[in-house]
C-alpha cells in the first residue's frame, strides 16, 4: 500500500540573483513497513524534501499525496488534521519543550484538539516500550540526548501515524544512542508505517529498505 | 513576525502612552495655570473688599491712605436682579448680580466683543452667561429695573466660578447707566472696592491697615487673590493630582513593555552584536545604533499619539476651564507637549538602548555563545489545562517579564476601575440625592399645612416640611453655617452617614456636618450656639457628627421646632419621598395643582450638573485611553511569548495543531496575565486608589468610591476582551507563515 506518493515537486529559495531551486522536479513513493534513507550533501534539499511530504511547508509545483489524501493545494485546517492524524515527525534536535516532563511531551500531540482519544494511553505504553518510564518525569534539560531522541520519537507515535518523518534524527548523537534510535525507527516500519529518514551519515542506511539520492533537486537510487 | 511588524507594534505602544501623556498634559497643564492665566488677563485685583453700601468719598478718604496700595476701583453690587435674555424667550433668572462700575479698571478680561463705553444702554455679560443662555454680541438683555440693553461685550473674571456652576451670573454696566434709567443724580454709593497692591505679597499688612480704618463700615469681609486661588483651585489640584498619577502609570507601562520587548530584541539579534563586537564596533556605538533606531520609531509614533490625545480632551477641557472661569493655555501648550513628547522619546530611547549596552559590554566570545534565553526552568510538569495550560506556562517562563506585565496592566486596570467609579459617582452625584443621603426625590413650595394633602396623593410615600435657614456660629460670628429642620426624625429623609456620635433625639440637639466640626473643633457632646438672621440665638448640644456633602459639611441637622419659635419667618419646602415606579409626571400634575410644581431633587448640587458631566466625560476618556495601554501591553506580552516559543508553537503546528489550537495556547498565555492582572486592579481600586481619591476629593464627606459589580464586570470583561482581540491579532499573524519557518529558526 501505497502511503506517500509525491510528483514533480518544485521549491526554491530566496529572490533575485540569489534565488535558489533546492527541488526541482522531486518524485517519490514510499510503502506501508518501508524505510526510506535520503541522502544529500548540505544544502541539497533533503530537509525541505521532508517539509513538503509532512505539509510544513508549501510546494512551488507538484503534488503530494500521504494515504490518499491530498497534502498540497488543501487548506491550512485540513492540513493540520491530516498531520494530526496520520504523519508523525522527527527533528535532530528533538524539539521538546523544555517546561513540560518527558512524559508530558510525549502526550502533547495526544491534547491538540480533535486528536485521538487513544493517545494517552498509547502515550503511557509507548514510554514503557522505549524504556523512559524511570525518567518519565525529568524535565527535558535532566535527559541526555538518546533519552530526549527516545521522548521525540514517543510523541510522533503518539497517534499511531501512518508515516513517520525524521529529520536527521541522529545528527546529535553519540553512536549508541543513535544505534538505538535507527533500531526504533525500523520497529516503527515494521509495525506497518512508512518511514522516510534524511540524513547525512552514511550509517544510518543500514536499516534502510531503500535508499535514495538528492542531487540536483532530483532523487536517484543510490 | 517582520522586522516591520515589530516596529510597528512598538509604535502603537509608545503612541498609546503618548495618549495618554497627551491627555493629561492638556487637561493638567491647561487647570494648573488657567487661574493664573486668566487672572493676568483679567486684570485680577490683590483683594477684593466687601461691605455695607458706603459714601464713595468717606471710602475712598480711607483707601487711598491704605499702605502698599497700587491702584483702587469702586463696584456697586447688586444680587437677586431679574436678567431677561430679550432674544430667547424662557431664558431668565431672578438670582442675578448686577455689577455697576464707578471706574475704568474692571477686573475682568474681554474675550468677546468690547468693554463698556460712554455710549448708552450697554451692557457686558459673564461668558459663563453667554454660553448657557446662547447669547450674541448685539442681543438684548433686560436688566431689572435698568431695562434693556445692549450686550456690547462678553467677560471672564476669574475671582469666582462661572455660571451656571455659580447660581448667580453677573452682568456690568456703567453707573451713567443708572443715572439715565433712574434720572437721579446722587450718588450710587459703593459696596465693593478692588484693590491693587505695589506687592501683593504684603497683603497682610494692608489688611490688617484696612481693619483698624475700618470702623462704620458694616459687614466687611475681604477675600484675597490667593484666597481665590486656593478655593477654585482645590478641586482642579485633585484632578491634576490623579493625571500627573495616570501620566506616570501610561509611562511606567510602556516604558516597563518597552525594555521587556528591547530584551527580547536583543537577545534575537544577540549573535549579530556579537560578530559587530568581533569586527571591532565598540559597545558605545551599538548601544547608539539601537537608540537611533528606537528615536526612528519613537518620535512619529510619540506626536501621532499626543495629537491625539490633545485632540481627544481639549474641547472637554476648554469647557472645564469656561466653568471655572479660567482661560485655555493657548499656543503655550504647544510647548508643553513638545517637552512631554521628548519625554516620551528619551525615555523609550533609554528602554530600547540599554539591554543592548548591557549585552554589547559582554566579551564578543561570551555573545556569539548565546543569550540568557534558554534558561532551564526552575520547576516543570504535566501539560495539564490542556493548550490553555501550554499558553501560561509559556507565559510564566520568562517571570520577570510576567511580573511586569502583570504589574502594569493591575494598575492600569486599576485606573481604569478607578475612573469608571470616578465617573458614576460624579453622574451620581448630579442626578441622585441617595448618593449624599437623601431619600426625597421632589421638593414643593408649599405651607407646612399642606403636608397632609402631599401624602395623600398616589404615588407619594411620605412627604414632611423641610426647614433650611442660614445662620452664623455664635462665638465665632462671620462662620456661617445651614440648619435644616424637619419637625420629627430627619432620617426618614435624609441620613448622612454617621462619622462619630449618635443621631438627634430631641430638639436640644444637632448633628453636625464633618466640614462644620472640623472648622469648629466640635465633637459629640460640644455645644453649638447659633445666631438666626432676626438675631435670636439657638443653643444646641452635638449629638453627632455626620459626613455631609451640602454646604461642603458646613451644616446641622436639628429639629423644627426651636427654628420655628427662633425665627417665625423661615419657610419650609416639602419634601416628597416618591414610591418606586410611581408615574412621576402624575405627581407633578397633582402637586402644581395644589398650586407648587415640583422640584426635582438632585445630589451635590443640581446646578453643577453640567460641569460634573464634564468632569464625568473627562475621566472616561482617560479611563479609554489608559485601556489601549492595557491592550498595548498585552499585545506586547503575547508578541514576546510567540516571538520566543516560535518553535514550540510551530511543533505543535507540526503535530497537527490548528488555529484554534494555537489560540488556545495564546489565550492561555493572555489569561495567565490578565487574570491576575484584573484581580490585582480591582483589589488596588478597593484598598487604595478609591479610598484614597475619595479622601483626596471631600475629606468632609463619605463618597462611595468602590466599584459596583457592573464595573467589576466591565473591568475584567474588558480585560477579557482586550486578551481575546491581543489573542486573535498575535495568533492570526502566527498562523500566517508556515509551521517550518519556527522550526527552522530553533
Amino acid at each position: 500500500m501505497t502511503v506517500v506518493r509525491a510528483q514533480g515537486l518544485v521549491k526554491g529559495f530566496g529572490a533575485g540573483r540569489a534565488a535558489r531551486r533546492v527541488l526541482d522536479g522531486a518524485d517519490l513513493e514510499v510503502q506501508a513497513g518501508e524505510v526510506v534513507a535520503v541522502l544529500g550533501r548540505s544544502g541539497s534539499g533533503k530537509s525541505t524534501l521532508l517539509h513538503l511530504l509532512g505539509g510544513l511547508d508549501r510546494p512551488e509545483a507538484g503534488t503530494v499525496e500521504v494515504a490518499g489524501e491530498a497534502v498540497t493545494g488543501v487548506s491550512e485546517r485540513r492540513l493540520s488534521a491530516l498531520r494530526r492524524r496520520r504523519i508523525g515527525f522527527v527533528f535532530q534536535f528533538f524539539h521538546l519543550l523544555p517546561e513540560l516532563t518527558g512524559e508530558a511531551n510525549v502526550l502533547l500531540p495526544g491534547r491538540v484538539r480533535g486528536a485521538d482519544p487513544e493517545a494517552a494511553r498509547r502515550g503511557g505504553e509507548l514510554i514503557d516500550r522505549l524504556g523512559l518510564r524511570h525518567v518519565a518525569g525529568s524535565l527535558p534539560h535532566q535527559l541526555s540526548g538518546g533519552e530526549q531522541q527516545r521522548f521525540a520519537i514517543a510523541r510522533a507515535l503518539v497517534n499511531d501515524p501512518m508515516l513517520l518523518l525524521a529529520d536527521e534524527p541522529t545528527g546529535n548523537l553519540d553512536v549508541e544512542a543513535g544505534a538505538e534510535v535507527l533500531a526504533l525507527l525500523r520497529a516503527g516500519a515494521d509495525e506497518g508505517r512508512a518511514v522516510v529518514m534524511v540524513t547525512h551519515e552514511t550509517a544510518a542506511t543500514r536499516i534502510a529498505d531503500r535508499v535514495l539520492r538528492m542531487e540536483s533537486g532530483r532523487l536517484d537510487e543510490a | 513576525m517582520s522586522a516591520r511588524a515589530r516596529r510597528l507594534l512598538a509604535a502603537a505602544g509608545i503612541a498609546a502612552a503618548s495618549i495618554v501623556v497627551g491627555t493629561c498634559a492638556t487637561v493638567g497643564f491647561g487647570l494648573a495655570t488657567g487661574f493664573d492665566r486668566a487672572a493676568r488677563q483679567a486684570d485680577l485685583p490683590d483683594v477684593i473688599a466687601r461691605f455695607d453700601r458706603e459714601s464713595r468719598s468717606s471710602l475712598d478718604k480711607r483707601v487711598s491712605a491704605l499702605p502698599n496700595l497700587q491702584s483702587r476701583s469702586y463696584r456697586t453690587e447688586i444680587k437677586q436682579v431679574f436678567l431677561d435674555h430679550e432674544d430667547r424667550p424662557g431664558q431668565f433668572t431672578r438670582q442675578g448680580v448686577l455689577h455697576i462700575l464707578h471706574d475704568t479698571r474692571g477686573g475682568y478680561a474681554i474675550v468677546a466683543g468690547h468693554d463698556l463705553t460712554t455710549a448708552s444702554r450697554e451692557v457686558v455679560v459673564e461668558r459663563g452667561l453667554a454660553g448657557a443662555w446662547n447669547v450674541k454680541l448685539g442681543d438684548t438683555v433686560d436688566v431689572g429695573r435698568v431695562g434693556k440693553l445692549r450686550v456690547v461685550g462678553i467677560a471672564v473674571s476669574p475671582d469666582n466660578v462661572a455660571y451656571p456652576l455659580s447660581r448667580a451670573p453677573r452682568v456690568y454696566v456703567g453707573d451713567q447707566e443708572i443715572h439715565e434709567a433712574f434720572r437721579f443724580g446722587d450718588e450710587i454709593e459703593p459696596n465693593l472696592a478692588l484693590l491693587w497692591l505695589n506687592d501683593p505679597s504684603r497683603a497682610d499688612v494692608t489688611l490688617t491697615q484696612a481693619r483698624a480704618v475700618s470702623f462704620g463700615i458694616g459687614s466687611l469681609s475681604f477675600i484675597t487673590r490667593a484666597g481665590v486661588q486656593v478655593l477654585l483651585s482645590q478641586a482642579a489640584g485633585i484632578i491634576i493630582s490623579l493625571l500627573i498619577a495616570f501620566s506616570v502609570v501610561a509611562l511606567a507601562a510602556a516604558g516597563t513593555m518597552l525594555a521587556a520587548g528591547a530584551h527580547a530584541e536583543v537577545q534575537r539579534r544577540l549573535s549579530g552584536i556579537g560578530v559587530q563586537r568581533a569586527l571591532g564596533f565598540g559597545p558605545g556605538r551599538i548601544a547608539a545604533l539601537h537608540a537611533r533606531e528606537a528615536a526612528l520609531v519613537a518620535l512619529p509614533a510619540t506626536a501621532v499619539g499626543l495629537v491625539i490625545g490633545w485632540a481627544a480632551v481639549s474641547g472637554p477641557a476648554a469647557d472645564l476651564l469656561a466653568a471655572l472661569n479660567e482661560q485655555p493655555p493657548g499656543a503655550s501648550l504647544l510647548l508643553v507637549l513638545a517637552l512631554a513628547g521628548l519625554g516620551v522619546v528619551a525615555l523609550v530611547t533609554a528602554a530600547a538602548t540599554l539591554p543592548a549596552w548591557r549585552a554589547a559590554r559582554r566579551s564578543p566570545a561570551s555573545i556569539l555563545r548565546g543569550g540568557d534565553l534558554a534558561r532551564a526552568p526552575r520547576r516543570g510538569g504535566g501539560a495539564s489545562g490542556g493548550m490553555l495550560g501550554v499558553g501560561a506556562r509559556f507565559a510564566l517562563a520568562a517571570r520577570g517579564r510576567w511580573a511586569a506585565s502583570v504589574a502594569t496592566i493591575a494598575i492600569c486596570a486599576g485606573v481604569v476601575t478607578l475612573m469608571l467609579a470616578l465617573a458614576s459617582l460624579l453622574e451620581r452625584l448630579r442626578d441622585d440625592p441617595g448618593t449624599v443621603g437623601k431619600h426625597y426625590q421632589l421638593t414643593a413650595k408649599l405651607d407646612a399645612f399642606e403636608v397632609s394633602s402631599v401624602k395623600a396623593l398616589p404615588g407619594v410615600a411620605d412627604a414632611a416640611p423641610r426647614y433650611q435657614a442660614e445662620v452664623a456660629d455664635s462665638f465665632r460670628l462671620g462662620e456661617p453655617l445651614r440648619l435644616i429642620a424637619y419637625p420629627g426624625d430627619h432620617t426618614r429623609f435624609e441620613a448622612p452617614p454617621l462619622a462619630s456620635g449618635r443621631r438627634v433625639r430631641s430638639a436640644g440637639e444637632a448633628e453636625v456636618g464633618l466640614g462644620l466640626a472640623d472648622a469648629l473643633g466640635l465633637r459629640p457632646g460640644s455645644p453649638l450656639a447659633v445666631q438666626t438672621q432676626s438675631g435670636q440665638e439657638l443653643r444646641f448640644r452635638v449629638s453627632g457628627v455626620v459626613r455631609a456633602l451640602e454646604n461642603e459639611g458646613r451644616m446641622a441637622y436639628v429639629r423644627a421646632d426651636r427654628l420655628i419659635a427662633a425665627d417665625p419667618e423661615v419657610s419650609p419646602t416639602i419634601a416628597i419621598r416618591v414610591q418606586p415606579n410611581a408615574d412621576r409626571a402624575q405627581i407633578a400634575a397633582r402637586l402644581t395643582a395644589l398650586g407648587a410644581p415640583p422640584q426635582r431633587v438632585g445630589g451635590a448640587t443640581t446646578r453643577n450638573g453640567q460641569f460634573l458631566g464634564i468632569l464625568a466625560a473627562v475621566l472616561r476618556g482617560v479611563g479609554l485611553a489608559v485601556g489601549l495601554v492595557c491592550l498595548y501591553a498585552l499585545v506586547q506580552a503575547l508578541a514576546m511569548t510567540a516571538r520566543e516559543r516560535r518553535g514550540a508553537v510551530a511543533l505543535l503546528r507540526s503535530a497537527g495543531g490548528d488555529a484554534l489550537t494555537v489560540a488556545l495556547v495564546f489565550a492561555g498565555a493572555a489569561l495567565a496575565v490578565a487574570v491576575p492582572a484584573a484581580l490585582l486592579g480591582v483589589v488596588l481600586e478597593r484598598v487604595a486608589l478609591g479610598p484614597l481619591v475619595a479622601a483626596l476629593a471631600a475629606g468632609f464627606a463619605a463618597l462611595p468610591l468602590a466599584p459596583t459589580v457592573g464595573q467589576v464586570v466591565l473591568v475584567v470583561g474588558g480585560l477579557a476582551a482586550l486578551a481575546s482581540l491581543a489573542t486573535a491579532l498575535v495568533a492570526r499573524r502566527v498562523m500566517r507563515e508556515p509551521p517550518i519557518a519556527g522550526l527552522r529558526e530553533e
